[in-house]
């Protein structure tokens, strides 16, 4: 027992680790051990979970085992002052709870105004607090609340039926659509999900409306110069001087470009020189864009209506961090994170007509103009989440515009990574 | 990755303008001044102006007489002789076979790939000191220290399962009261032992032949030697001495670390000139690559087949024009070779080329990533510094009016777009090297209003495509609660 793991190792040759990790052509000797009776499959690496058969590691699994059987044996109760009680709304979806208790509505749900309550404005107006369809799901998953369905009618004061989670579900999302609600499967997986973990989720205002248009904030505002005002007089000053030391020709002429090269052979004073007269690919420059991008093709969309589904992407909500200092109730300010909900089977990767538009609805939010250079690229001029939702599983995937043809590396050689070598420890990993 | 591989300077003749820019012979020492080797970000030379210091009146001088020299007799930013490729159908690249405008290529701006070699051009050098090592001399290839590399990775994973096998067999000794205690104590000295061996192993992993080897050797022989005894399994034990001897040769040459042995080791160049080895090898440049060199730098022509045995100067071919090579290498990025001379805005080479001339403009080295499952690979300076950080995806983005008429779509190369799976598969991978994916949408215009058999303008063509590049990375909300 003790040498089984040897046993396997394949003898001699090349081992398994080696063919496998190589570049070069493969050598499957390494399989012919496995026809024999006695192969067992090859081993990598240590393995936690495998019985040693001794009484120190079964005592510690028992340990370990005992400790989680405690920790779930916990007698939990619903103490009856945080018991909540709330009635459904059926003609908006929602519901609604008097003078809710527990931590879970200091960020959740909110009070109606005189005009938009249903129930109109009487006296519990003010205690009113009314839940929407998401909201309810996760508190009554979670046990912290008693949904019934509307009392009858002429019982005056009774109490409904209580709601099971069947119920529950089928109303605030099966029955969603026909109350013009959006509250898809998906969207409700991001919300529990990103809710368990403690984040503030709020229903951006794009939720049930993908074409609003854009704010002034989603735009850089438009500056004069790069440089502080004194900076320019200074390169004004010696920009004769300039000249006069290193005759540059920014661009290449068009007879240039038509035949090439681009560089052509003169004398130059620097490799800066010869990479701006090799700038000839128009980039994208969120810096510079002052409005929303409308491409053709979101002109003539109703064309062949089967390339144009439903697949506009949208913020769907507005996520604050845990312990975020700025968020309030009444006035929740901006948001830390903005995530789109994509249902990972009826979206393909967005084509960047999609992403253009997502990206149009998102603020500016331009990285630190000290930062560093690879930081900068990743933090990107705009972000977004996408939360790619396949059956309630839920992959968050950060977008940005990253704008690499803003920061010119050339410009940035020299004061670049030193020479040293292997960059991040651990070669071999692929470079 | 090019490691620590010691060239001879005579390789170096890269065929230079001007002899004030010759460099100075290089200085012996082990591993290469990559810093020296690579400092041209590009096959071209530059001429700045030296520096005046204010405290030294004489740079004054230095600055007007090389000023007024230039403005005599301007230098050339090109070698006096375009480096030469030839263009080979079948494998659709361009080959450069003669040595040093390989060498010259690749230690300025990376362009290429040896054919026989990973990345950077060293099958004469690996093969040297294959038969060097016969003679007790020889230097390490890239290659050479990823095997030296690997093959202690695998001793020292060997020596842990072995260690931790026997901490278990005592273990189970004790408990069936065969052994006393304390003996399970000295075993978890041992257990610190290895630990020791790790640590010295890893440093190692990052630099495999700049740091010393001697050190985890002993480490590792000293457990080695000991626990040899122990060991049960003959079969084992005599694999682990077979790979045991054959690391302590690799290893042998590299001794400077001891200052006894490092004078015994006599500086193999002598010997080198023994080896005459014939060069099999030649650069390969990819169909952008090439086109880069020649319509970008201007630095390559590029024939059309392989340069006859030998030739007479009225023999020579004409190179092909760059408008030339767009047709041409538009057609040959299909395959089979498109048979028509129009050029499809989204030909495979123009999206990519797009992609690649865009990155190297901006500086960086760019190198294909099909290893990695992306398009390119884009480097700050290059390989040999520093590992790539962006690895970059190419899309195409049909948002002109045309490619979305009923004509337009059934025009369109690539039909629909991947799935979110897909997308994860990549980017895992990414995650996986350390490198950040970049999703860059090329936006293709509408087909080309040009007549293909009369000389067309590449540049406006190019001109009128778009980048737009997305960084993705993965998002873990568990990571973003703080």
């Amino acid at each position: 027992m003790a040498d089984a793991d040897e046993d396997v190792i394949p003898q001699g040759g090349a081992s398994a680790e080696e063919t496998d990790l190589s570049d070069e052509t493969q050598d499957f000797r390494f399989l012919a051990t496995i026809s024999r009776e006695d192969a067992a499959v090859p081993k990598r690496g240590e393995k936690d979970f495998e019985p040693h058969a001794t009484a120190l590691q079964s005592n510690t699994l028992a340990a370990s085992r005992q400790a989680m059987h405690n920790a779930l044996s916990f007698q939990r109760v619903h103490p009856p002052k945080g018991h909540n009680i709330a009635t459904y709304h059926p003609e908006t979806n929602t519901s609604y709870v008097y003078d809710p208790k527990g931590p879970h509505f200091a960020r959740m749900g909110h009070v109606k105004s005189a005009r938009d309550d249903p129930l109109g404005n009487d006296e519990f107006r003010g205690q009113r607090m009314w839940l929407l369809p998401e909201e309810v799901l996760y508190l009554l998953e979670r046990g912290s609340l008693d949904v019934r369905w509307p009392a009858d009618d002429g019982e005056d004061g009774a109490m409904g039926l209580t709601m099971s989670l069947q119920g529950a579900y089928a109303m605030f999302i099966g029955d969603e659509e026909a109350h013009a609600g959006a509250l898809t499967f998906e969207r409700y997986s991001v919300f529990a999900s990103l809710k368990r973990m403690g984040f503030t989720v709020l229903r951006a205002p794009s939720w049930s409306n993908p074409d609003l248009p854009p704010t002034r904030e989603c735009f850089a505002r438009p500056t004069t110069s790069r440089y502080p005002p004194w900076h320019i007089g200074l390169i004004d000053y010696y920009r004769p001087w300039l000249v006069v030391l290193s005759p540059s020709e920014p661009r290449p002429d068009r007879e240039e470009t038509a035949k090439g090269p681009l560089v052509r052979s003169r004398l130059y004073r620097s490799y800066d020189e010869i990479y701006r007269r090799l700038a000839l690919i128009p980039f994208h420059d969120p810096a510079k864009q002052s409005g929303p991008i409308h491409y053709d093709a979101d002109l003539d969309s109703d064309s062949d209506s089967e390339y144009d589904p439903n697949q506009s992407l949208c913020i769907t909500y507005h996520v604050w961090k845990p312990g975020s200092q700025t968020y309030k109730k009444s006035a929740p300010g901006p948001p830390d994170f903005r995530i789109a909900v994509v249902n990972a089977r009826e979206t393909t990767v967005p084509t960047l007509e999609q992403l253009s538009h997502l990206m149009d609805t998102v603020p500016f939010d331009p990285p630190v103009e000290s930062a560093q250079l690879y930081q900068k690229l990743r933090h990107g001029y705009k972000n977004v989440i996408l939360a790619i939702v396949d059956q309630g599983v839920v992959s968050y995937l950060r977008v940005a515009e990253a704008a690499f043809g803003r920061e010119k590396l050339y410009e940035r050689r020299g004061k670049g990574p030193a020479g040293k070598r292997g960059g991040r420890g651990g070669r071999g990993r692929g470079r | 990755m090019p490691v620590a591989t010691n060239r001879q300077p005579e390789n170096v003749s890269v065929p230079t303008p001007s002899p004030s820019t010759k460099r100075p012979p290089r200085p012996k020492r082990k591993g290469k001044n990559f810093a020296q080797t690579h400092s041209k970000p590009l096959p071209l030379e530059t001429h700045p102006l030296p520096a005046f210091h204010p405290s030294n009146p004489i740079s004054l001088l230095r600055l007007a007489y090389t000023y007024l020299s230039h403005l005599l007799l301007a230098p050339s930013s090109h070698p006096i002789r375009p480096y030469s490729g030839y263009f080979s159908t079948e494998t659709r690249s361009v080959h450069v076979t003669d040595p040093e405008h390989a060498r010259a290529l690749w230690e300025m701006g990376f362009f290429g790939k040896g054919t026989l070699s990973r990345s950077e051009p060293s099958w004469v050098e690996r093969e040297r000191a294959r038969l060097m090592k016969d003679r007790g001399g020889g230097r390490k290839a890239a290659e050479d220290a990823t095997k030296v590399r690997r093959e202690e990775r695998r001793m020292f994973k060997l020596e842990r399962a072995r260690v931790e096998a026997e901490r278990i067999g005592r273990q189970r000794l004790v408990e069936e009261g065969k052994l006393d205690a304390n003996d399970v104590l000295d075993d978890d000295e041992k257990d610190s032992s290895i630990e020791a061996a790790e640590t010295v192993i890893e440093p190692t992993q990052s630099d495999a032949l700049a740091t010393d080897h001697r050190s985890p050797n002993e480490a590792l022989n000293g457990i080695f030697v000991d626990e040899k005894t122990i060991v049960n399994d003959r079969t084992l034990d005599e694999s682990l001495l077979q790979n045991h001897d054959s690391r302590t040769q690799l290893l042998e040459p590299k001794t400077d670390a001891t200052p006894n042995t490092a004078t015994e080791t006599a500086p193999p160049s002598q010997d080198d000139t023994d080896l005459c080895i014939q060069d099999q090898e030649h650069l390969q440049l990819t169909l952008e690559e090439a086109f880069f060199l020649s319509y970008g730098l201007g630095v390559l022509n590029i024939y059309p087949s392989s340069p006859p045995e030998t030739y007479f100067p009225w023999s020579i071919p004409e190179p092909y024009t760059n408008i030339e090579l767009f047709e041409f290498f538009s057609q040959y990025s299909h395959f089979p070779p498109s048979p028509t001379p129009a050029v499809d805005p989204d030909d495979p080479f123009l999206l990519n080329y797009v992609a690649y001339h865009h990155f190297r403009s901006l500086g960086w080295v760019v190198r294909p990533g099909v290893k990695f499952g992306i398009d390119y690979l884009l480097y700050n300076r290059g390989p040999v510094f520093s590992h790539a950080e962006f690895a970059v995806l190419i899309l195409p983005a049909y948002t002109e009016r045309y490619w979305n008429t009923p004509g337009g779509r059934s025009r369109r190369r690539v039909w629909e777009q991947k799935d979110w799976w897909w997308l994860h598969c990549v980017n895992r991978v990414q995650s996986q090297v350390k490198k950040t994916l970049v999703v860059c949408y090329v936006d293709v215009p509408s087909p080309f209003d040009v007549d293909f058999d009369e000389p067309f303008d590449v540049g406006s063509i190019l001109r009128r495509y778009k980048v737009r590049e997305f960084v993705v990375r993965r998002w873990l909300a568990n990571r973003m609660r703080d």
